[in-house]
């Protein structure tokens, strides 16, 4: 008897165990996700500035909101940012994936120097583009110069500031880089194969066969880099360019930051953190419905 | 017909040549200006290290702000969040690859969901949290989020390397007797050692360059970190680029560096994780 229930009371354990070593991970997505996601729609009603409890208010925040320019100001931005770098990323990703997927010591090489932007520290990127992009004599301007071509002050305008965010930030897309390199690396050679037996072309073969591979990365990718795209545009926004000229580099985690850590106003924080959430799901819900329809009128 | 080729080849070596020149230029500018001399005017044409190199500026910037003191933080933070990261990022994964399906599928799609919350989203919740605990005049709000093994994505990275390993593997040794620790340290760890390493220095360089959490949770100067501290280095000597650029080069020169000797793992090994998408 005891023979044949030994090995049972071991396989229990051993499964309980299993079992006891997810409850680190638990605890702290509990800790430090779960429950700061539903204190932070909690507060979201009330109005707190942590030297006395909350009070509730609401839908006080909210309402605020709706008339508040700087946060419609900052919630534009934000999109423009999210669009634009995820456009830039994604697509340049998949450009150098395409281009580089093949064998050599200078193909090595430049996969890479390409991650270069991508692992340097966020703090020495944003400093290093200040001075790229200072119109007196930074290297951009000196280059535009030297070939003859107009000189532009970049940070001074409200488009070109934005915009030089976006591509500073979208120089940064090694992790896509490398994803959709191995994406493309596991297509199996038969396939090229068979279909260049078929006599098709190349835009063919990408369309029928490298494309629906890489759908699934392609979509984690842009559902990634839209979640990404507000953290990375902190840092570049208070370093590079001070959130100007005139708020058009200001974004949501900025006033975020500046109301709560600033003005200590946490219920209005929280409120602005709950519209984070919603404009990042609706972003996601966009694009994936965008890439069914694609694929729809692909079958047809 | 030969001259052709050749001119294909020359034009396909200068393409990637540029792309390289683009990529690396940030990087390139930085440590060339960095050792530019502050008595020099700035420059009016492209010029990489022009002379005299200053190697001076490297000591002059160490001169403005305890800038060595600020990376000794970050690497204490390094030397306990990594350690940590991988522990409990591991151990997520070792379980994830033996539950049964209904306890695995859902974590793991949970797992995954959560790569898509913004991490501005949590900064005022998690603050309120860390002031609540007293922690914000400690390392602890900088190196919490190892509890969780960083990010899902490196439970999830290890996941695929356990889920690899056959489960007969798994089974012979818990017959044997063996504790789940044991199996997860002497048989599973071995066998997923480039996961180990990636995990290692993506999570090293990540607290390595974390500029926003110090800047969100730490309320005493003692405790800042390197980010943090070429930030105020920025605001304390603006516009003297030659010392910045040194400031922003030792604050890179690590990351970098890490990188080129390891960029293989960096650029690789993204396969089973594109193989286990489909």
């Amino acid at each position: 008897m005891t023979v044949v229930l030994a090995p049972m009371r071991n396989r229990a354990s051993y499964r309980l165990q299993i079992h006891l070593l997810l409850v680190p991970y638990g605890l702290a997505l509990g800790l430090l996700v779960f429950a700061p996601m539903l204190y932070t729609l909690a507060l979201s009603f009330t109005e707190y500035d942590i030297f006395s409890p909350p009070r509730w208010i609401a839908l006080g925040n909210f309402t605020r909101l709706l008339s508040d320019s700087l946060f419609w100001t900052a919630l534009g931005n934000s999109l423009w940012f999210a669009l634009g770098t995820v456009l830039l990323r994604v697509a340049g990703a998949l450009l150098l994936a395409l281009a580089l997927n093949r064998d050599g010591r200078a193909i090595e090489f430049a996969r890479a120097v390409i991650y270069l932007p991508t692992i340097m520290p966020e703090v020495a990127y944003a400093l290093v583009w200040l001075l790229i992009l200072n119109p007196g004599y930074g290297p951009l301007n000196l280059a535009l110069g030297a070939v003859g071509l107009p000189q532009f002050p970049w940070l001074q305008t409200e488009f070109t500031a934005r915009l030089s965010l976006v591509v500073m930030s979208g120089f940064e897309l090694g992790e896509g880089f490398v994803l959709l390199l191995a994406a493309l690396q596991t297509i199996p050679h038969e396939l090229f194969e068979a279909s260049a037996l078929d006599g098709a072309s190349r835009a063919q073969t990408f369309r029928r066969v490298i494309w629906p591979l890489l759908v699934p990365s392609l979509l984690l990718l842009a559902f990634r880099d839209t979640a990404l795209s507000f953290y990375d545009s902190f840092a570049p926004s208070v370093i590079t360019t001070e959130t100007g000229p005139y708020y058009a580099t200001f974004f949501l985690p900025n006033y975020i930051f500046n109301k709560s850590f600033g003005l200590f106003q946490y219920g209005y924080g929280s409120a602005m953190t709950v519209c984070l959430y919603l404009v990042g799901l609706l972003l996601i819900a966009l694009q994936y419905g965008a890439l069914k329809r694609g694929q729809a009128s692909d079958e047809l | 017909m030969n001259s052709k080729r050749v001119f294909g080849r020359v034009a396909r070596y200068g393409l990637l040549g540029a792309l390289c020149l683009i990529f690396a230029f940030p990087l390139l500018w930085m440590v060339s200006y960095s050792l530019r001399s502050v008595a020099l005017p700035p420059p009016v044409r492209l010029e990489f290290f022009a002379p005299p190199i200053a190697f001076e500026n490297y000591a002059r910037v160490l001169g403005v702000l305890p800038l060595l003191q600020y990376m000794g933080n970050s690497l204490k933070v390094v030397a306990l969040a990594v350690p940590l990261t991988v522990l409990f990022a591991s151990w997520t994964g070792f379980a994830l690859a033996q539950v049964s399906r209904r306890v695995r599928v859902p974590l793991l799609a949970l797992s995954v969901a959560l790569l898509l919350v913004p991490a501005p989203a949590l900064w005022v919740p998690r603050f309120l949290l860390f002031a609540q605990l007293g922690w914000i005049y400690t390392f602890a709000p900088l190196i919490a989020p190892a509890l969780m093994g960083t990010s899902p994505f490196y439970a999830i990275m290890f996941y695929i390397a356990f889920a690899r390993i056959p489960l007969d593997l798994y089974e012979s040794a818990r017959l044997d007797g063996a504790h789940p620790l044991t199996v997860w340290y002497a048989l599973a760890l071995p066998l997923a050692r480039p996961t180990l390493v990636a995990v290692t220095l993506l999570s090293a360089v990540a607290y390595w360059s974390n500029f926003v959490d110090p800047l969100l949770y730490l309320r005493s100067e003692a405790n800042y970190t390197l980010p943090v501290g070429v930030q105020i280095l920025e605001q304390a000597i603006k516009a003297n680029w030659p010392l910045l650029m040194a400031g922003a080069v030792l604050m890179a020169a690590p990351v970098v560096l890490l990188f080129g000797f390891t960029q293989r793992l960096f650029l690789q090994g993204q396969d089973s994780l594109v193989r286990w998408l489909r």
